[in-house]
C-alpha cells in the first residue's frame, strides 16, 4: 500500500488588514473541513518567510506545497488565481532585499516564495491560490468582491491540493486563463 | 539639572517651574532654509563634480526610508542632506476614540520587528493612567520578555542589515585596498570568534552565503522560540497587558528558556570580538573613518527593565523608580550626562512639524505634568496628530517624521545609550552582572562554551557610525546578562511561591486620566502618552527611536541625527569617476542608527474612518527643490 501524499497548505497575510488577511483568516475555515491523510494545514504568516525557512527545514519532505493568500497584482477585485510556481528567483541583490523585508516584518506571498526557494525548503510541486484583493484598509472585515470569492477560493485550494499540479499553468498571468 | 534653551528652571528642591518674566515662554521664530538651499542649488549648477545622489529607497533597513543629498566627488565631502520618512503611521488616529485596552493590541502592529516594546510600552502608559502596579513576577517576565526580544532584533541589524556593508563584497568594490589590508591582518580576538583575520570574517559577513549572515538569521529562531514561551507570539504577543502578564509561568517555563538563552552567553561574546575588531581595523586602516557618521553625542534614552521591587507605575515616583532600572534614563548633552530624571527628561521634549506633512494642532490643553513641572505646547501630552502631505520640496516639508527635541536639541536614540547612561549615572543598582565605573560599563558574561568573560564598553571619545554599530554589539551582552538576572529573580519568586503576575484593574469610565510609557526599543527610546477622557482614548501619542533619528530639519534649520551625521562623513570611497560612485560611507552612516521605519502605512480621512493604506507612501523622487 503505498504511503499517503504529504502536502502542506499554508495561509499567508497579514491579520486586521481586511482583503491583505485572507491567509489567517480562512485558514480555520480549512481546518475545519476533512481532507486526505497526510495533508496539513498552518499559518506561514507568524514570524515570515525566515519561521518558515527554520520550520520547513527540521520537517520531513513535503510532496506538495500549496500557499494561498491575497496577492494584489491589479487585477480584478476579488478573483482567483490558480497557478504552479515556476520556480523562478531574482537576482542576489533583489534576493538579499527580500530577505530584509522578511526578518524585518513585511508578510507577502512573493517574498515567501523568493525566500524559501533560495534557502531550498520547496518541495519541486509548489501550487499558488491567490486572491486579488481591493480593499486594504485596516480591519477584520473583506470587501464585497473578496467576500464573495471566499468559497470558491476553498474550492481552488481543494483543486490545488487533489489535482495534478501539471494542468496548472505556471505563472500568475497564465492562470487568468484558468480561474475555478 | 538646568535647560539652556527652555525657560524652565529649578528649585533647590529640584522642582522645575517656568522663568519668571517670559510673557510666551515657548514660543519661537523659525528660520528659512532658502538661503542655504539656493546655495547649494547654485554650485549643483556650476560645478560638474557636484551631484545629487539619492537613495530612495535606503535598502537594508526596516520600512520606508529616503535619502537626499549633495556630495563634492572631488572635495570628497557632503554638501547638503534631507532624511526622509516616506510612510505614514497613524496608529495615533487608529487609536483615537477606542477603549484603552485596545492601545497594547493596536499599537504593536506599528512595527514588524519590535512590536513587544509597543505593547510593553502601551501597558505602562495604561498602569500610569488607571493606575495598577503588576506584582514583582509580572515585572521580571516583562523584562525577561523584552531582553529577548532585542535578541531578535540587535543581531539582525548587526549581521544582516548593517553587517554586510562591511562585507567582503562590499569592502572589495568600494575599497579594494582595505580589503588587501584585511586579508593580511591578524583579529585581535581571535580566540573567542575565531577568525583568524578580518578579511575571514569580512568574508563570513557576506550577504546570503557568509556564516554570520546565516548564524544571524539563525539567532532569530533562538530568540523568537524564547520570546514566545511567556509572549504567546512574536513579533505581536498576546500576552503583554497593562498590570503584568495575562499567562502563567512555571519553572518548567523557566527551564524551557534557559535553554535558549545559554545559547545566547557565547554568541554575545563572539558579537563584541567581531565588532570590537572590525571597529579598531578601520581606524587603524584609515583614521578618517573615525570622521564617518560622526555628529556631537547629543543622546537621549528613558531606560528600561523596571526594578520588579521597586516600580510603583506613578509619574510622581518615576524619578525615583525609573533611576532603579537597569537601564538608567538620561540625556547626554555634548557627552556629558545632564539629567538622569525621567520628568526632567520628559518635560524638556517637544515634537516640530514645520518640514513635516501635518499640520498644527489647538491647545495646549495642558500647561504642566502631573507633578506640576512645566510642559511645552508641542509636547506629546498636547500634541496631535494631523496628517497634511501638502508643499513637499527639500525647503518646506519633506517627511512624515516629525522633529522631536528636548530642550531644543536634536537628540539621537540608540540602544548603546543605555550603556552610557549606565556608565555615567553610576546610579544602577543591580550590580549581580554589572558593574559601572564612571567612564565604562563591565558586563560579567556567564560561562558557557566559552569561559566567563568580562566585557568592558568604554564611553567613546567620538560617536560615529562604528561607535553605534560596536555599541550595539555590547548592548547585546547586556541584553543578555539583564535577561540573565531577571530570570534569577523570576525563578526566585517562584520558588517562594510567589506567582502572582497579574493585578486586576478597573478602567475608569468617568474623569480625566493621563499617563506615559518610557520603555525602549531595540534602537533605544521609545515613549507612549495617552489621554483618558470618560474611559476612551481622546489622545494617544507614540515618540519612537527613529523618529528621533530620522526627523527632518527642526523649526530653526538644524538638521535631524541622520541629516547631520552624513554631513559630517567624509567620501572615503575609492571610485574611479563618478559614476562608479556608490555611496557607501553615507549608508555605512545611515544604517548605523538601524533605521527602522514604521512598516505600516495608513491615514486618517477627516471625519470618516475611513483608512486609505497606500495612497500616502511618498515617494522622494517626486520631489523638487
Amino acid at each position: 500500500m503505498s504511503e499517503a501524499k504529504r502536502i502542506f497548505i499554508g495561509g499567508v497575510g497579514y491579520t486586521n488588514l481586511r482583503d491583505l488577511s485572507v491567509g489567517p483568516i480562512v485558514l480555520p475555515q480549512l481546518q475545519q473541513l476533512d481532507w486526505p491523510e497526510g495533508v496539513e494545514i498552518d499559518d506561514l504568516s507568524l514570524g515570515g518567510p525566515i519561521a518558515a525557512v527554520h520550520r520547513f527545514r527540521e520537517a520531513s519532505p513535503y510532496d506538495r506545497v500549496v500557499l494561498f493568500g491575497a496577492v494584489a497584482r491589479w487585477r480584478q477585485p476579488g478573483q482567483i488565481y490558480l497557478y504552479r510556481w515556476d520556480r523562478s528567483l531574482p537576482d542576489r541583490d533583489e534576493i538579499q532585499m527580500r530577505v530584509s523585508e522578511a526578518v524585518t516584518g513585511v508578510i507577502s506571498l512573493d517574498n515567501l516564495l523568493i525566500v524559501g526557494g533560495y534557502f531550498g525548503i520547496w518541495p519541486p510541486d509548489v501550487v499558488i491560490v491567490e486572491v486579488e484583493p481591493c480593499d486594504e484598509n485596516w480591519g477584520p472585515e473583506f470587501s464585497e468582491p473578496v467576500r464573495a470569492a471566499i468559497n470558491p477560493l476553498i474550492k481552488a485550494i481543494h483543486e490545488a491540493v487533489l489535482a495534478s499540479s501539471d494542468r496548472f499553468p505556471t505563472s500568475p498571468a497564465k492562470a487568468w486563463e484558468s480561474q475555478p | 539639572m538646568c535647560f539652556k534653551n527652555l525657560p524652565i528652571e529649578f528649585d533647590e528642591e529640584g522642582r522645575a517651574h517656568l522663568k519668571e518674566g517670559v510673557r510666551d515662554p515657548y514660543t519661537y521664530q523659525t528660520r528659512s532654509i532658502d538661503e542655504q538651499a539656493d546655495k547649494i542649488q547654485d554650485l549643483l549648477a556650476r560645478n560638474g563634480h557636484i551631484k545629487s545622489v539619492d537613495f530612495d529607497p535606503v535598502t537594508r533597513v526596516a520600512g520606508a526610508l529616503a535619502f537626499h543629498s549633495v556630495v563634492d566627488l572631488k572635495e570628497r565631502r557632503v554638501l547638503e542632506t534631507n532624511s526622509m520618512a516616506t510612510l505614514f503611521r497613524g496608529y495615533e488616529i487608529i487609536l483615537k476614540g477606542r477603549d484603552p485596552r485596545d492601545a497594547a493590541f493596536i499599537s504593536s502592529r506599528a512595527c514588524g520587528v519590535c512590536g513587544g516594546v509597543h505593547s510593553t510600552t502601551s501597558a505602562l502608559t495604561l498602569e500610569m493612567a488607571f493606575p495598577v502596579v503588576p506584582p514583582p513576577l509580572g515585572i521580571a517576565v516583562r523584562n525577561l520578555l523584552l531582553a529577548l526580544e532585542f535578541w531578535y532584533d540587535n543581531p539582525l541589524h548587526l549581521f544582516l542589515l548593517a553587517g554586510p556593508d562591511y562585507s567582503q563584497a562590499i569592502v572589495e568594490t568600494t575599497n579594494p585596498e582595505i580589503w588587501e589590508k584585511a586579508k593580511k591582518t591578524a583579529a585581535p580576538h581571535a580566540d573567542v570568534h575565531g577568525y583568524r583575520t578580518i578579511g575571514d570574517m569580512m568574508t563570513d559577513l557576506n550577504p546570503l552565503t557568509g556564516t554570520l549572515y546565516l548564524e544571524g538569521l539563525q539567532m532569530t529562531r533562538t530568540a523568537r522560540e524564547a520570546y514566545v514561551l511567556v509572549g504567546a507570539k512574536y513579533p505581536h504577543p498576546e500576552t503583554v497587558i497593562p498590570g503584568g502578564m495575562s499567562t502563567t509561568v512555571s519553572i518548567s517555563t523557566f527551564n524551557e528558556i534557559f535553554s535558549r538563552l545559554s545559547q545566547l552567553f557565547d554568541y554575545c561574546k563572539k558579537t563584541v570580538g567581531i565588532w570590537d575588531d572590525l571597529c579598531d581595523f578601520f581606524y587603524d586602516v584609515n583614521p578618517e573613518y573615525r570622521k564617518v557618521g560622526s555628529r556631537p553625542a547629543n543622546l537621549i534614552d528613558t531606560g528600561i527593565w523596571d526594578d520588579p521591587f521597586a516600580y510603583d507605575a506613578s509619574y510622581e515616583h518615576c524619578n525615583e523608580w525609573g533611576e532603579r532600572r537597569w537601564a538608567t534614563p538620561g540625556v547626554i548633552v555634548d557627552g556629558e550626562l545632564v539629567t538622569t530624571k525621567l520628568q526632567a527628561l520628559n518635560i524638556g521634549i517637544e515634537e516640530f512639524i514645520e518640514h513635516s506633512y501635518y499640520q498644527t494642532w489647538d491647545g495646549p490643553r495642558f500647561r504642566t505634568d502631573p507633578a506640576g513641572n512645566p510642559i511645552s505646547p508641542y509636547h506629546m501630552w498636547n500634541k496631535e496628530t494631523r496628517p497634511q502631505p501638502t508643499g513637499q520640496n527639500w525647503r518646506e516639508k519633506y517627511s512624515w517624521a516629525t522633529a522631536p527635541r528636548w530642550d531644543r536639541k536634536a537628540m539621537e536614540a540608540e540602544c548603546s545609550v543605555r550603556l552610557w547612561n549606565i556608565a555615567a549615572g553610576g546610579v544602577m543598582p543591580h550590580r549581580r552582572f554589572l558593574e559601572p565605573t564612571g567612564k565604562s560599563v563591565k558586563i560579567h558574561v556567564p560561562e558557557s562554551t566559552l569561559p566567563a568573560m568580562d566585557l568592558e564598553w568604554k564611553i567613546p571619545p567620538v560617536w560615529n557610525a562604528f561607535e553605534r554599530n560596536r555599541g550595539r554589539a555590547y548592548h547585546l551582552a547586556l541584553t543578555t546578562v539583564v535577561a540573565f538576572d531577571n530570570w534569577l529573580i523570576g525563578l526566585d519568586l517562584l520558588k517562594q511561591g510567589k506567582d502572582k503576575i497579574h493585578t486586576a484593574f478597573e478602567v475608569p469610565r468617568k474623569g480625566m486620566q493621563i499617563g506615559a510609557g518610557f520603555w525602549g526599543a531595540g534602537r533605544g527610546y521609545l515613549t507612549h502618552h495617552a489621554v483618558i477622557d470618560d474611559g476612551a482614548l481622546s489622545n494617544y501619542q507614540i515618540l519612537t527611536p527613529s523618529t528621533w533619528n530620522a526627523c527632518p530639519r527642526d523649526p530653526w534649520g538644524n538638521p535631524g541625527p541622520y541629516e547631520e551625521a552624513v554631513l559630517n562623513t567624509p567620501i572615503l570611497e575609492n571610485f574611479s569617476s563618478p559614476d562608479k560612485y556608490k555611496g557607501i560611507d553615507i549608508l555605512r552612516t545611515i544604517r548605523s542608527f538601524d533605521p527602522c521605519m514604521p512598516c505600516t502605512t495608513h491615514i486618517h480621512v477627516d471625519g470618516t474612518d475611513y483608512v486609505i493604506s497606500r495612497e500616502v507612501n511618498t515617494c522622494a523622487c517626486g520631489i523638487d527643490e
